[in-house]
Order: C-alpha cells, then sequence, then structure tokens
C-alpha cells in the first residue's frame, strides 16, 4: 500500500511538473536574455489564469483549447512591459530592476483584484474530473494532457530557438549580448520578442494550470518565488534544465508530502535549491557557466 | 454614504426647523458617530476581508434607515472603513488613522495577528474595540489577564465570535449528536488542515475536544497541509490510505476546492465530509464552482440564524448589495457587531470611551442574527458567551443549517452518497 | 542636519497619536533599511531574505520573555546575537561558495523561507499561530501606554544604525565594501579579504537586524512566521534603501521618508472608494516611477540638484557603468569560477 502510495505520489508530481516547467522556461529564457529578474512573472501568470477563466466563463472555451489566446495575450503583455520598462533598465543596478519589478508585480495584482475581484477562481474544464485507473494507481487525465501540452510547448519553443534565424540570434544575445550588438543584430527587438516569448510562457502555463489549482490575484507571487526555485536548480538559461527541474521540483515535492508532514513539502524545493546553490550552481543539467 | 435620499431627508428636516423658527443647532442637526472597521481588504484574505466590509457597511446602513441613535438624537452611524492589506503592520496604523479621523470604537480584523496587533491601540488610546471575527482564545484573555495584574486600568476589547475552544466543543458535541439521531457510528477520522494562523489552533480545539468529551471515531490521521494552495493530490492519497470513514478539513475556499474535487477523483468512500468550522465550504463562489462536488458537506460553523425573520430580510438584500452572495458567517458577524455597537451606543447615550465600556459589559441583546445560546452578554474576560456555531449543510446548492434542532432549517443527509455516484 | 534632529526629537510634543505611528514606521524601516544597506548597499550583497533575522530576533527575545520572563531590553541583543549566527552561516555557505549577485539573492531568499517553513511546525514557538504578547504597557516589558515612548525607541534605533554606517562609511572596512561593489575580483587582486569583509558586513548586519525584531514583536504585540519571516517583509525591507539610493548613508532614511507616508497618503485617499486594490495600484505605479525619475534612487538625484553646495565627507564611489555599456555579461553573474 505505501509503495503505491509513493508510486501515485511520484507519478502526481511527474504530470503536474508540466506547468511547473514551462513557467521556469519562460522565466529561465527572460533571465538569460536580458539578466532582468521578472519579479511579476507569477502576476503575469495570474492574468494568464484569468484570461483562461474568463474564456470559458464568456465563450464556454476549454483551458486545454484557449491556453494558445491566453499565451499570444500575455505576449503582447510582456511586449508592453518590455518596451515601457524593463528596456530602460538593462544597465541598471539588480536593485533598481527588483524595484522595478516589484512595483510592476504590486500593480498586475491589484488590477487583477479590481477587475477580477477578490474571489478564488478555478477554470472549467471537461476533462476536469477524468481519471483512469491502473490496478491502485489512477492517472488524472487533466494533469496528463496538461503535461503533454506543456511538453510539446517546450520542444516549440526549443525548435524555434535552435532552428529559426530569430532564435538563433536570441540565443546568441543570450550569450553575448555586446557580441550580438558587434555583429550588427538588432538587439532592442531580439530583447522584445525573448520578453514576450518568456511571458507567452508563463501566460500558457497560467491557462493550463488554472484547470488544475484554485488561484486569486494573491496566489501569483508563490508561483514566482517557485519559478526561480525551479530555474536554479535546473539551471541558469539552460531550457531543458528549467523542464526537467520544474518535474524535479513537482515529484520532490510530491514525495516530500508522503515522507514528511505535508505541510513541510516546500522546505524540500528550499532544501534542494540550497544545496544545488553550494555545490553545483550551475544547476542540475546546465552544462555550461554561461 | 450620502445617497440623495437621506440628503432630502436631512435638508427636509432643516428647512421645516428652520421654518418654525427654532435654531437649527439644537435638535435637527443629527451628531454623527464614527466607527472604525479594519479588515482585510486586499492581499490573500481580500475576499473574506470584502465580505466583512460590506456586512458592516450594511448595518451601519440599516441602523440609520431606523433613526440612528435614537438616545442621543438620532446621531447617525458612519463606518470608516479601513484595509489591513492583509499585514499586522498596517492593521495597527490604519487603526490609529481611523481614531484619528474621530472613531469613537472600533471593530475588525479577522486575522488574529492583525487583531492582536490592534489591541494596544485600543487600550492606549482608549477606544473601545469590539472584535468581530478572530478566534485565538488569547486576544481577549490576555488583555483580561493584564487588567487582573493591574497593569491595565480598563480593558477596552471585547469580542463576539466563538473562539477556537468554542469550535472544538462544539464540533465534537454537534459530530456526537448527530450520529446518534442518524444511527451511524464512524469509526475512522481524518483530520486535515491548513497550517495557517487559524487551522492550527482550530485543529488543536478540535483534538482537544474529542480527548475531553469523547466520540465513536477515533482520529487516526492527521494532515497538516500548507497554506498556499498546491497541490493537495498526494495529500488526499494520503488521508485514503487511512481508510477513513469520515473527513473532518480546515480549509479555506483555494484547499476546500482542491480538497474536494481530489476526494471525488480518488473516488475516496467515506460516510461525509464535516468540518470542525472553516471557510471555503459554504460560499456562493464555492457552490457554484464545485456543484454536486460540495452537496452534502457540513461544516460547524457561526452561522445567521434562519429562523430569525430579521436575518432571513437582512439576508435577502445582502444577496441583492453582494451581487448574488450569501450572507455568512464573515459578513453576519461583522454585521452583528455593528448591531451591538449600537446597542451600546443607545445605552451609553455618550461616546465617552469608559461609559461605552461600562454599557459593553451591561450588554443584553435578545434576538442576535447569528446563532447563538441565547441574548447577547459578555463574561469577565470580555467574550459574548452567546456567540455559537450551527452545523451547516450544503443541501440543494445551498448551506442550511441542519443542527441544532431549535435552528435548523432542513433534516440533515448522513450518511451521504458518494462523489462519483451524484445526479 | 542638527535642526532636522531637534525637531525631530521636538516633534512628539505637537503629533497626535495616529501621526506619530506614521513616525514610529518611519523610523522603523529607515532602521531596517540603514541594516540591510550595510551588507545590500555599501556592499553590493543583495539579500531578500532579511525577513529571517527579524523574524529570529523577535521569537528569540518575545520566547525568553515568556518562558523565563526575561526583559526583553536585554532578550533584544540575544536575538541580535541569535540573527548574527544565521547571518554567519549564511555569509559563510554563501561568501564561501562564492555565490554573487542573484545567486546570493536566492539563497538568502530559501534561507528566509527555509526558517518560515521551521518555524510554523515548532510548537513551542506557537507553531503556524505564532507567539502573542499580553499588552501591560510596562516599560521594563518594552511596552509602552503612550505612542511617544516607541516614537523615541524608534527614532533612536534609526539614529544607532546611522552612526554605525556613518562610522563604516569612513572606516577601512567602507572602503573595502565599496570597493568588493565595483569589482570583487580586482578588488581581491588587490588585497582586499573580500571574503571576510563580506562576512562581517552580512554578520553586523543581521544583528541590527535581529534587535529590530524585537521592536517589531514588541509593537504589534503578535508573531506569526508568515508575517515575520515571510518574504512580504523583506520586500518592505528593501524598498526604502533602493528608493532613497542604496549603498548612501541617507539612502534608508530619505527612502522612508518619501514611501511611508506615501503609502500612508495613498491608503487614505484611494481605497475609499468601492474598489479595493487602487491604492496598491498607485503604490506600484509610484515604486515604477522611482525606477524611471531617478535610477538610482533619490538621494543621488537630490545630491546631483545641490551639487554646487559644499559637501562634507568623501564623495561616493562612481556606483554604475555609464550609459550605453552593456555590461559585461558573463563576469558578474557567473555563479562562480569553475
Amino acid at each position: 500500500m505505501t509503495l503505491a502510495l509513493i508510486g501515485q505520489a511520484a507519478l502526481n508530481g511527474f504530470l503536474f511538473g508540466g506547468v511547473y516547467s514551462l513557467m521556469a522556461v519562460g522565466l529561465s529564457l527572460i533571465f538569460g536574455v536580458m539578466r532582468v529578474i521578472n519579479i511579476a512573472h507569477g502576476d503575469m501568470m495570474v492574468w494568464g489564469s484569468y484570461l483562461a477563466f474568463v474564456l470559458a466563463l464568456r465563450l464556454g472555451l476549454d483551458p486545454f483549447v484557449s491556453f494558445v489566446l491566453c499565451a499570444a495575450a500575455i505576449f503582447c503583455m510582456g511586449v508592453v512591459v518590455q518596451r515601457a520598462l524593463v528596456n530602460r533598465v538593462l544597465n541598471a543596478p539588480h536593485e533598481m530592476q527588483i524595484l522595478l519589478m516589484l512595483g510592476v508585480a504590486l500593480v498586475l495584482e491589484n488590477l487583477a483584484l479590481v477587475v477580477f475581484g477578490p474571489d478564488t477562481r478555478r477554470t472549467e474544464s471537461a476533462y476536469g474530473l477524468a481519471t483512469v485507473w491502473l490496478g491502485p494507481i489512477f492517472v488524472d487525465v487533466a494533469r496528463l494532457i496538461t503535461f503533454g501540452l506543456a511538453l510539446a510547448l517546450s520542444c516549440a519553443l526549443y525548435l524555434f530557438l535552435f532552428r529559426s534565424d530569430l532564435g538563433k540570434l536570441i540565443r546568441a544575445a543570450a550569450d553575448n549580448g555586446y557580441g550580438a550588438l558587434v555583429i550588427g543584430a538588432d538587439v532592442e527587438r531580439i530583447y522584445m520578442v525573448a520578453f514576450g516569448i518568456g511571458a507567452a510562457c508563463v501566460g500558457a502555463a497560467g491557462a493550463l494550470m488554472s484547470a488544475l489549482l484554485p488561484f486569486s490575484p494573491a496566489t501569483g507571487f508563490a508561483q514566482t518565488v517557485t519559478s526561480f526555485n525551479i530555474v536554479i536548480i535546473g539551471g541558469m538559461g539552460s531550457l531543458l534544465g528549467a523542464f526537467l527541474g520544474g518535474l524535479l521540483v513537482a515529484v520532490a515535492e510530491s514525495l516530500g508530502a508522503v515522507l514528511l508532514v505535508p505541510s513541510l513539502k516546500e522546505l524540500v524545493g528550499f532544501v534542494l535549491l540550497v544545496l544545488i546553490l553550494l555545490f553545483r550552481p550551475q544547476g542540475l543539467f546546465g552544462g555550461k557557466t554561461t | 454614504m450620502v445617497n440623495r435620499r437621506t440628503f432630502l431627508k436631512t435638508t427636509g428636516v432643516a428647512a421645516g426647523t428652520a421654518a418654525l423658527g427654532f435654531p437649527a443647532i439644537l435638535r435637527a442637526q443629527p451628531k454623527e458617530i464614527k466607527i472604525g472597521a479594519v479588515h482585510p481588504v486586499t492581499g490573500p484574505l481580500a475576499e473574506i476581508g470584502q465580505a466583512c466590509r460590506l456586512g458592516a457597511q450594511m448595518a451601519v446602513d440599516a441602523v440609520n434607515a431606523a433613526g440612528g441613535i435614537k438616545s442621543m438624537g438620532g446621531a447617525k452611524l458612519t463606518l470608516l472603513p479601513g484595509d489591513s492589506e492583509t499585514k499586522p503592520d498596517v492593521a495597527r496604523a490604519v487603526a490609529e488613522r481611523l481614531i484619528n479621523e474621530g472613531a469613537v470604537m472600533l471593530t475588525g480584523a479577522f486575522h488574529s495577528g492583525h487583531t492582536m496587533a490592534m489591541v494596544p491601540v485600543a487600550q492606549q488610546r482608549r477606544v473601545p474595540f469590539l472584535v468581530d471575527i478572530s478566534a485565538a482564545d488569547v486576544i481577549t484573555l490576555n488583555v483580561a489577564q493584564s487588567v487582573k495584574e493591574g497593569k491595565q486600568k480598563t480593558q477596552y476589547v471585547y469580542r463576539n465570535f466563538p473562539t477556537t475552544t468554542v469550535f472544538g466543543r462544539k464540533a465534537i458535541q454537534f459530530m456526537n449528536e448527530i450520529f446518534r439521531a442518524t444511527g451511524t457510528s464512524p469509526k475512522r477520522a481524518v483530520l486535515m488542515y491548513t497550517n495557517d494562523p487559524f487551522g492550527k489552533p482550530q485543529s488543536e480545539g478540535f483534538i482537544k475536544a474529542h480527548k475531553e468529551q469523547g466520540a465513536p471515531f477515533e482520529i487516526v490521521e492527521v494532515i497538516p497541509f500548507p497554506e498556499v494552495p498546491t497541490d493537495l493530490s498526494t495529500e488526499v492519497s494520503k488521508a485514503k490510505a487511512a481508510k477513513p470513514d469520515i473527513i473532518c478539513p480546515i480549509t479555506r475556499p483555494a484547499s476546500a476546492t482542491l480538497l474536494l474535487r481530489e476526494l471525488a477523483k480518488q473516488r475516496v468512500e467515506i460516510l461525509g465530509v464535516i468540518s470542525p468550522g472553516a471557510p471555503g465550504l459554504y460560499e456562493k463562489g464555492q457552490i457554484d464552482a464545485l456543484g454536486k462536488l460540495i452537496e452534502y458537506t457540513m461544516d460547524n460553523v457561526p452561522w445567521v440564524n434562519p429562523v430569525s425573520p430579521k436575518a432571513r430580510k437582512i439576508a435577502e438584500e445582502y444577496a441583492k448589495r453582494s451581487g448574488g452572495k450569501i450572507f455568512d458567517t464573515n459578513s453576519g458577524y461583522s454585521y452583528e457587531a455593528i448591531l451591538i455597537m449600537a446597542d451600546v451606543l443607545e445605552r451609553a447615550r455618550s461616546t465617552d470611551p469608559d461609559a461605552l465600556v461600562e454599557a459593553i459589559r451591561a450588554t443584553n441583546m435578545t434576538d442576535p442574527i447569528m446563532v447563538a445560546a441565547g441574548p447577547v452578554r459578555f463574561n469577565e474576560v470580555g467574550d459574548t458567551t452567546s456567540a455559537s456555531t450551527a452545523m451547516v449543510q450544503i443541501l440543494g446548492q445551498r448551506p442550511v443549517v441542519v443542527h441544532p434542532k431549535e435552528s435548523a432549517e432542513a433534516k440533515l443527509v448522513f450518511p451521504v452518497p458518494k462523489f462519483w455516484e451524484r445526479g | 542636519m542638527l535642526l532636522a534632529l531637534l525637531v525631530l526629537l521636538a516633534l512628539p510634543q505637537f503629533l497626535g497619536s495616529y501621526l506619530l505611528t506614521v513616525f514610529i514606521f518611519i523610523f522603523f524601516y529607515a532602521y531596517l533599511g540603514q541594516a540591510w544597506n550595510l551588507l545590500g548597499g555599501y556592499g553590493g550583497q543583495i539579500s531578500l531574505g532579511h525577513a529571517a533575522f527579524v523574524g529570529i530576533g523577535a521569537y528569540t527575545s518575545t520566547y525568553l520573555a515568556m518562558t523565563y520572563q526575561l526583559s526583553p531590553w536585554i532578550g533584544m541583543l540575544i536575538g541580535g546575537a541569535a540573527a548574527a549566527c544565521l547571518g554567519a552561516v549564511i555569509g559563510y555557505l554563501g561568501f564561501r561558495f562564492g555565490l554573487r549577485g542573484f545567486y546570493f539573492i536566492l539563497l538568502t531568499v530559501a534561507f528566509g523561507e527555509i526558517c518560515r517553513l521551521v518555524v510554523s511546525h515548532v510548537d513551542a514557538l506557537g507553531g503556524a499561530l505564532g507567539l502573542f504578547i499580553t499588552f501591560s504597557g510596562d516599560p521594563w516589558q518594552f511596552q509602552f501606554s503612550d505612542n511617544r515612548y516607541y516614537y523615541y525607541v524608534a527614532l533612536g534605533l534609526m539614529l544607532i544604525s546611522m552612526g554605525i554606517a556613518a562610522l563604516i562609511e569612513r572606516s577601512r572596512m567602507g572602503a573595502y565594501l565599496a570597493a568588493i561593489r565595483e569589482d570583487e575580483d580586482a578588488s581581491e587582486a588587490l588585497g582586499v579579504n573580500a571574503f571576510g569583509t563580506k562576512l562581517a558586513a552580512i554578520v553586523l548586519s543581521a544583528f541590527l537586524t535581529g534587535v529590530g525584531g524585537t521592536f517589531y514583536a514588541n509593537y504589534l504585540f503578535s508573531l506569526q512566521p508568515n508575517t515575520a519571516f515571510g518574504i512580504p517583509l523583506s520586500v518592505e525591507i528593501i524598498l526604502r534603501p533602493i528608493v532613497g539610493g542604496s549603498g548612501t548613508l541617507m539612502g534608508p532614511v530619505l527612502g522612508s521618508f518619501i514611501l511611508s507616508p506615501l503609502a500612508e497618503v495613498s491608503r487614505t485617499y484611494f481605497a475609499r472608494g468601492g474598489l479595493s486594490g487602487v491604492h496598491l495600484i498607485v503604490y506600484g505605479s509610484l515604486l515604477i516611477a522611482v525606477v524611471l525619475f531617478f535610477p538610482r534612487g533619490a538621494y543621488p538625484y537630490l545630491r546631483g540638484v545641490f551639487r554646487r553646495l559644499p559637501r562634507r565627507g568623501a564623495p561616493p564611489p562612481f556606483r554604475h557603468l555609464p550609459p550605453g555599456v552593456a555590461r559585461a555579461k558573463p563576469a558578474p553573474e557567473r555563479p562562480r569560477d569553475p
């Protein structure tokens, strides 16, 4: 029985990890390219969730379909934030960047409060309660779909970054912004697109997660912290690292809930973070240190 | 809020007295009495804080519509709303500001930590503070002890809300009565609670009462989960592995949603979900979102008395003003706090703090709008002896009181149908 | 300077209790900001986990007062020492393993969160419910029936922190810290003991912050892990020095004098309407505006305005790269040399 319990916890965590991965991939991209600490990441995610909620309520769209629209909308939000604000602090010291993004986070959170109200919401999906039983273990269908979509989106992003010209430029800028400037790349445009894509990732993650977890304007903050946690564990600037890191953290927390007191499960993630920082600061899957 | 009607009314009266040749100042200008209400209207507790604020505002409007404080020449109440932003330091600063703006009494603050931060303000500035919601026993106890030891002269902090001790006792008592009445005898209970300043003492109160009063069931597993709504699937798997007959959750809205959905997904076979007292299991939004999953869920909470016609009327008006929400624990107790304050002011005939305290101590308000064990009276610690709970069950997608019998609206259903076999 | 001090000393005679509260929070957060500034501003080692030091200090003195009836006046030093120990642990690990910039920030966040989670599971400390302090108004118990005394205590804390910061600014340690902030590798090449200097800075910063915890506990009368150790408090601590100008003596104070009243005003005037949350949108927009219009903080800006006025003390070292030059990417961000 305990074995089944552990297996179940690992499976649930693993499937849930998909969205974690997607949001971390977005954050990793933004940090990798611009070295900006996007503290408003979780709040952008909450906006993605709310958009999915509204689309489900008004148009009856399933979040597993509407996530595309949400990603597009949050892409635009990201572009605006980057153009209007982030672009001006690219060379500013860390603390000013943090201050700026804290302001953005505060505005986004409370704008959501004013627009959508304080109530806890969840997006309805046709597959919300579906389960498939394999002996003593069950597979949560909504999680499975979420995982598949998150994986597909991450793969698409990978192909974009490694195959398309713009993607290659983004990677070049991430490696060395000065160098990209020297070879004549339009760095401003690259930064804008990269921030937009990072935001789109987290917007899609928000839409997908809204079918799994309830949200309210104030939940964004915790998601920001989790995202950073994952990115460091996986390896800063490494997409594969962020993806695998998301799965790892989700599984570790889920197992932590079985083996420890469940209310201490977040501790697992933070202890893991400290250990990684100390002994493998480039992250588990970040091969290079750049 | 001055709406057009009250404006017309007051100017009309003023014009009338002026026409009769009386100096208007003497009688016609009712004095204004300000009451400060601090609630967490933004931040993680915003949902509840906004319900509290609306409840208090409606009570103020009702008192004014009924002619204000008659013993003080029909003085009108004004609510000074304050937002604690779900932070204790802000709660304290806001309380100070509201007093500065002329509040003669305070109410609030939902979160025990915020209430605690406001206690010294009330004591220092000698402004009576009637706590509308906060369950931690120590809040009033601490002040009463200080007064007893002679360190403080007067107690300015009073509370009209059940303490966690009362919650625990009532939960076990009601559960025993319900099991007896339905001829059931659950053997194994799993207690799940959110590890926050409300869930933690609430769970302890329940365990303590279970030990003291005894019950046919045993608490076989206690599962605390984090305050921030994260995935609860593993917690539910753990609960399921303990083979429970009943699940006793102490939740918040987000965790309640997760919990009930996971119970359904994982096909946990139980006789029912009975909460020792927690939010998240009776709100309109929760019922809309969870539908049949929340049906039959029982919650031992302070509740609006369905037998009271007055309370029913308020509930209808509340639904209108809130866009269809239910007049529940939080809005109800914030409302009742204002009613008690109006009653106190009526008898004190003044806004002098010590006169107010004397009046509070002498309170004997019959016909409270909440389910209560008798008229509202304050004991030596400063708590009301009447504040109590009721067992509320979701029946027909509506929370109804099913126990105790004298307040019951409908017959309770127990054991309940399985989650996956519901229409 | 002296005039300002005299005004502040005389002020309580004229202010009501509410305005005293506003000033108390201005001083208190200026104090915490100055403590943070020693490490984050002068030394450039940004910590986003300073709430952990507040929490440790607050819980230590409160626990000692509740269990052993030890006066918080003594407890606050023990609390500060406990916080300093935690600071030493974080500093030792972080600096020994060469964590810089963003990596150090996350290390502090992680330690703050670990403390929060652990304390919320320690029953002796009240678990998630926390500790509740009985209000007695006994000065020996760090409690006062009149806000004026809290005012003077908070003012005293702020002045002490300013004194310490001024001393450090002029000492060798201050010069070392500035060198480390500008270029750690170069400073080490010149013989600066970067590890020792940073460690000293974090221990001192943690000690002062921990001492502040006692004030926090005895002004708010209850402690919950989520508020005393939470990231929101850490954020609150860093806002003021950054807005005022980090790495300057007057920055935290000026930032506090700007932000606290702004927060109060926006709370008073924008929270009134039916829409809750508007005042925080206003506040957030103000933070953004600060970054856009005073990219180095308010104090350096003001100093720029009054540049022709004679200035005492050494000019602060040049802080940032000129605009247009992209920061060399790998060097400052690399976690450590492989």
